[in-house]
C-alpha cells in the first residue's frame, strides 16, 4: 500500500538516537540550563544547549512518531489517523485546562512542554494500538 | 457489518498468517476485520473475495444497524 508523509522505518531509531543523544549534553553543559535561551545572539552558548537538547528531543519524538510500520497496510494507516485526532483533542483539553490554572510567569514552560506533549500522546496512543492488536492477534492463535 | 471471512478460512484451511501474506496486509489487520473491529477498503474486501473465490456479498454481509 501507498503511504504518503512517513519517513523510512529506519528514521525511528534516528529518533530515538536523538533523545538519547540530548541526556549527555543535558548532564555535560547543564551550566548553560539556567540561562535564558531566547537571549539575543545566534549559536551563543545558551542557543546552541538549546539546539541540542529541546530541539533535539522535539526531532527525536518526530522522526519517532513518523516512521513507517515494519507492514504497512490500511489498518494502520486507519489507526495513526484515529491517534492522531485523538492526540490532538486530548492535547488542546490539557492545554486549555493548565492554561487556565497557571500564573501568567509558567506560560512559557507550558506552551514548551505543548511543543512534545501532542507528539508524545500520539506516540503512546499509536503504540498501545499496536499493542493491543498484535495481543488480540496472538490470543488467536 | 460482518463477515464469514472465519468459515472461508477453516473451509480452504488457512491460517490468518496465510491470507495476510496473500493479500499483503498484516496478521493483526485480518484478525481486526474477522473480529468486526476493523471494516476494511472496498479494494481490500474485493481481495479477500478474490482469495476464497466468491463475491463480496457472500463474505461481507450488513447488519440491522448499518
Amino acid at each position: 500500500m501507498k503511504t504518503r508523509f512517513l519517513f523510512p522505518n529506519w528514521f525511528r531509531y534516528l529518533g530515538l538516537a536523538c533523545f538519547l543523544l540530548h541526556l549527555p549534553v543535558m548532564l555535560l553543559f547543564n551550566q548553560y540550563h539556567d540561562m535564558d535561551s531566547r537571549a539575543p545572539g545566534l549559536f551563543n552558548g545558551p542557543h546552541v544547549f538549546f539546539i541540542f537538547t529541546t530541539l533535539m528531543v522535539t526531532v527525536g519524538l518526530f522522526f519517532f512518531a513518523f516512521s513507517k510500520e515494519k507492514v504497512e497496510d490500511e489498518q494502520i494507516m486507519q489507526l495513526r489517523r484515529d491517534s492522531l485526532q485523538w492526540a490532538v483533542y486530548f492535547n488542546y483539553v490539557v492545554l486549555i485546562t493548565t492554561l487556565i490554572f497557571t500564573e501568567h510567569m509558567e506560560m512559557g514552560h507550558i506552551l514548551m512542554l505543548n511543543m512534545w506533549t501532542l507528539l508524545l500522546i500520539f506516540i503512546f496512543r499509536f503504540q498501545w494500538g499496536i499493542i493491543r492488536n498484535n495481543w488480540l492477534a496472538n490470543k488467536e492463535v | 457489518m460482518r463477515n464469514t471471512i472465519r468459515v472461508e478460512r477453516a473451509i480452504k484451511n488457512i491460517t490468518q498468517a496465510d491470507l495476510a501474506d496473500l493479500i499483503n496486509v498484516s496478521r493483526q489487520t485480518i484478525n481486526t476485520i474477522e473480529s468486526n473491529k476493523y471494516v476494511p477498503s472496498t479494494v481490500l474486501a474485493l481481495k479477500i473475495a478474490r482469495v476464497f473465490g466468491k463475491t463480496v456479498e457472500e463474505i461481507f454481509l450488513l447488519d440491522e444497524e448499518d
